[in-house]
């Protein structure tokens, strides 16, 4: 504990980072309800109202909708994806470097084929492909087709750490003390690398947020009226010069949202990993 | 300053600045080297040897200050600029360190490394450097030195890279060598040529010499006077022999005594032990510091602190190594007795006709090749050889983590040549393994309860947690851990009390056999007899066979009832401990037995040197595998015919071709 303040007098970065996730964590949970409009409203009077006015803290966009009510009620939706596929792209990864790691061999070689396969194809192009099967876009497509795509990363990480830690004697000793593999790998070796794990599982954080942005962006994300931080974006580019806050506002919160988890990401891989 | 004086220390301390506060690695070091005079620094690990070294050359961490005087020849060295160092590294002062391996490049090939040393201290042409690097080579009687210079470092053996460093560090005919334990990664037969080889550049090119070492017996062998350090700081220094004949300072004393040698045995005497472990030292402690773990220590011992000159040229900081206030405990008989030798049981395991060969780019390496030997309950069978003889994998087949590719091991009767997967749970928990590492045979992540209690609950089905705790409990106790250690991690144990944990999981499920692979290979001296202590009373307390692998004749010496000696997965002798250590011998254990270092400055032996390396073991041997290094090879029958077994008692027999009344009768000493 003294260590990590210790850490945290060094790195003054990452309680930015800390702060500014909790500030996200606490808008999408608390932040609708605080405010006077709904996300879809039509403020008829106030379109494209400048930041301030009329009632609107960050303005309206062209249908005179609040951008702020937006930011926050897009929140909710981004941040339960990206949670959601962290934990499982994670769980998932795990099992499979794992038994991929442990096993060696043929089970090894066969895993390798296909996460290459997988690795070749551009995550966002893969994630495109798999919404083309699931259909539309929903909190639960998107978190599966997300996942699907970053379960070939995290499974190399899982992969790396079970190669390093089941070379060490404890394992032999497990081994010869009639411990079954299943135990070997969740109860022995799990623990030896769970700091390395974590420290992927904050990247992949992040990595979800900029992936669900971008597909938003691209127009495959949640599908309007929903309020999605990537859609703003695109859909509010062709009013930018009039009314830049539009754009401004929602590119800001997919930024900081990104970089505090980054910033924090580095912080937890200094704590859990150079600890050992 | 007197002409001969080549080194003055005067006061050097180094300190490191740290998270956890300041810590003193070497304080108030004051020695002085003559010219061609070579001195020795023993010391645990931790003691400072190495940061003392680093110190002369300058060439601590970014953390790290120095303060005091470093006179090279009437110079201030830690008052030099970088560059003016420089002139001084390498060049007038050079440095040897541990492990070959590393300190070469391996991308360039030897003669390019050693040509760097005379291309930037001599400004030598590219032509006069290779021929002073050929000539280096031919200092050191390396044969073919023509063809040594285009290799690259990996295509030639340890102990011939070890040699390249020293010539490397000759290149420049240095006023002084440092040497940083540049044979402990070696084998014994190598490290003996290699210290051979040191004495001999010693006399020739009257070069200064410090030499550490944490063997006293390996210092013995290269310096005439020798320096304990302990906590940072030189606690005695003196002659080796008034060193070893009369330590003054209780610490030496310990020391030299926690060694096993050459006649010590489990059923005469125990080994003396260092209760504790090697601190950190911060910036405020002051007096003695070996206060803490000191039998002897009196009220005034952190106070009073100072060299004395106990007899001519030999210094001391305290004299109280024989104090007869207090009990001398240095010397305990064993609780056993003598009646502990050969206790003979019934047959517990046979091994018949082993061999274990791995297949490795495409090329078969048979690791053990036909070992057939027998162990009876209640016995320890020490396997000694060189890296690579396959003893380790041996021990491996008996646990099951590797199957033989042929032959069959009984165990008790039952067929055990299958792997752990197979075995079933009675077996193994019948049979335990104790690693060489206990740092990576403990599970970090668990506390030493856990790792005691997991292995109680899956081999001896005990549910309850109570019931394990207890067992737990009573079982720390015996190998001296008291209850604070149950939820303690492994990483918070010192490596003594890591190995004895690992003894206690080893003991806690009542095995008939423990397959202990160098235990004590990676422990300091005080540590291994503290732990040496442990494996023989508990052996002889539970009635378990062991079968002890270790690299160490001293230590097998100790703990074994009967010794095999193994060369390239071969038996070359097996016996009774006694008939194996005394002559007649093998040549190889003849060998071996010149090779070991003696701690007794006195018992001179001739060493028998034994020139190359094993051969490669992926070549189908046909004669006899030591027949390429043999000092006694009898003629070509060597080469095409395997040795006979010959029989010189009941339990005796070794493999060779000379006829056993020409076997060498004589000792080593």
């Amino acid at each position: 504990m003294k260590r990590v303040l210790f850490l945290f007098k060094q790195r003054p970065l990452a309680l930015v980072g800390i702060v500014v996730i909790l500030f996200w964590f606490f808008a999408a949970l608390f932040g609708p309800s605080l405010l006077s409009f709904t996300y879809s409203a039509l403020d008829t009077d106030y379109q494209m109202t400048r930041p301030g006015e009329g009632g609107h803290l960050l303005g309206t966009d062209a249908l005179g909708r609040d951008i702020l009510t937006r930011i926050l009620h897009g929140s909710r939706s981004i941040l339960t994806v990206a949670l959601l596929t962290s934990l499982f792209s994670t769980l998932a990864g795990v099992i499979i470097g794992f038994s991929a790691g442990y096993f060696g061999g043929r089970v090894d070689a066969v895993f390798l084929r296909i996460m290459d396969i997988l690795m070749a194809i551009p995550p966002l192009v893969l994630a495109m492909v798999i919404l083309g099967i699931l259909g539309d876009s929903t909190i639960v497509s998107l978190t599966i087709m997300v996942s699907i795509a970053y379960i070939p990363a995290t499974a190399r990480v899982a992969r790396g750490a079970m190669l390093t830690c089941k070379n060490y004697e404890y394992v032999d000793a497990a081994r010869i003390m009639g411990e079954s593999n299943f135990s070997i790998m969740f109860v022995e070796i799990l623990p030896n690398t769970i700091g390395s794990i974590i420290v992927e599982a904050t990247a992949r954080f992040a990595y979800s947020i900029m992936m669900v942005a971008s597909l938003g962006f691209l127009g495959v994300g949640l599908q309007p009226p929903t309020p999605d931080w990537g859609m703003m974006v695109i859909e509010n580019k062709s009013i930018m010069m009039n009314a830049p806050w539009a754009v401004l506002y929602p590119a800001l919160a997919i930024a900081s949202l990104v970089i505090a988890i980054s910033l924090f990401s580095d912080f937890v891989s200094k704590v859990l990993i150079h600890d050992s | 300053m007197i002409p001969d004086t080549i080194l003055k220390l005067r006061c050097l301390g180094v300190s490191y600045r740290t998270y956890y506060g300041t810590v003193v690695a070497v304080r108030d070091v004051s020695l002085t080297l003559g010219e061609n005079e070579s001195v020795g620094i023993i010391g645990e690990s931790g003691s400072g040897k190495s940061t003392l070294a680093y110190a002369i050359m300058d060439y601590l961490a970014a953390n790290g200050t120095s303060t005091g005087e470093v006179l090279f020849k009437g110079e201030n060295l830690l008052e030099k600029s970088r560059k003016e160092m420089r002139e001084y590294r390498g060049n007038r002062i050079a440095m040897v360190y541990q492990n070959p391996y590393s300190s070469l490049n391996p991308s360039l090939t030897i003669g390019r490394q050693l040509d760097e040393v005379s291309l930037f201290h001599r400004n030598s042409s590219k032509d006069e450097a290779r021929a002073a690097s050929i000539e280096v080579l031919k200092d050191l009687y390396l044969g073919d030195a023509e063809g040594l210079v285009r290799r690259y470092p990996h295509q030639i053996s340890g102990g011939m890279q070890q040699r390249i460093c020293i010539a490397m560090a000759l290149l420049c005919r240095p006023d002084l060598m440092i040497m940083d334990e540049p044979t402990t990664a070696l084998d014994v037969t190598t490290e003996a040529v290699i210290l051979d080889l040191v004495k001999d550049l010693r006399d020739r090119f009257k070069m200064s010499l410090i030499y550490i070492s944490h063997d006293i017996g390996i210092v013995n062998k290269v310096s005439d006077r020798i320096a304990v350090m302990y906590r940072g700081e030189i606690v005695e220094i003196g002659p080796k022999k008034g060193i070893f004949d009369r330590p003054e300072h209780p610490y030496t004393r310990a020391l030299i005594n926690c060694i096993p040698r050459s006649g010590l045995v489990k059923e005469q005497v125990r080994l003396n032990t260092i209760p504790g472990y090697v601190r950190k030292r911060s910036a405020e402690e002051h007096g003695c510091p070996f206060v803490d773990r000191c039998g002897k220590r009196t009220s005034g011992c952190v106070e009073r602190y100072g060299m004395i000159e106990q007899s001519p040229g030999h210094f001391a900081a305290c004299d109280r190594a024989y104090a007869k206030d207090v009990p001398d405990e240095s010397i305990i008989p064993t609780a056993a007795g003598p009646e502990a030798a050969c206790q003979e049981g019934e047959l517990l395991l046979k091994i018949e006709d082993l061999y274990k060969a791995f297949r490795s780019r495409g090329k078969t390496v048979r690791a053990v090749d036909g070992v057939s030997v027998t162990l009876h309950r209640n016995n320890v069978l020490g396997v000694v050889g060189e890296s690579g003889c396959g003893k380790s994998t041996m021990g491996y087949t008996l646990s099951g983590l590797l199957t033989p590719t042929k032959g069959r091991l009984l165990f008790d009767g039952v067929d055990i040549s299958i792997s752990w997967k197979k075995r079933s749970k009675e077996i193994l928990r019948e049979i335990q393994h104790i690693f060489q590492n206990p740092g990576r045979s403990l599970n970090p992540s668990f506390n030493i309860e856990t790792i005691i209690g997991r292995p109680m609950k899956r081999l001896l089905g005990i549910k309850s947690r109570a019931e394990r705790r207890k067992r737990i409990e009573e079982i720390l106790r015996k190998v001296d851990l008291g209850k604070e250690y149950l939820l303690r991690k492994a990483t918070q144990l010192s490596g003594g009390e890591m190995q004895r944990a690992a003894v206690a999981r080893a003991f806690a499920i009542a095995p008939d056999l423990i397959i202990c692979d160098e235990p004590t290979s990676a422990l300091d001296v005080s540590v291994q007899s503290s732990v040496l202590n442990l494996l023989s009373d508990l052996q002889y307390e539970s009635a378990v066979a062991y079968i002890f692998i270790s690299h160490d004749l001293h230590v097998i010496n100790y703990i074994s009832d009967y010794i095999m000696v193994m060369y390239l997965g071969r038996i070359c002798e097996y016996g009774k401990r006694d008939e194996v250590i005394s002559p007649p011998y093998h040549p190889y254990t003849e060998a071996l037995l010149s090779a070991v270092p003696e701690v007794d400055p006195s018992l001179m032996k001739r060493t028998i040197r034994l020139e190359g390396s094993p051969p490669n073991p992926t070549k189908k041997i046909i004669g006899c595998p030591f027949a390429g290094r043999c000092h006694k090879k009898v003629g070509s029958i060597c080469d095409t015919t395997p040795p006979p077994k010959v029989d010189f008692s009941e339990s005796h027999f070794l493999y060779c071709h000379i006829p056993p009344d020409k076997l060498s009768t004589n000792g080593i000493t």
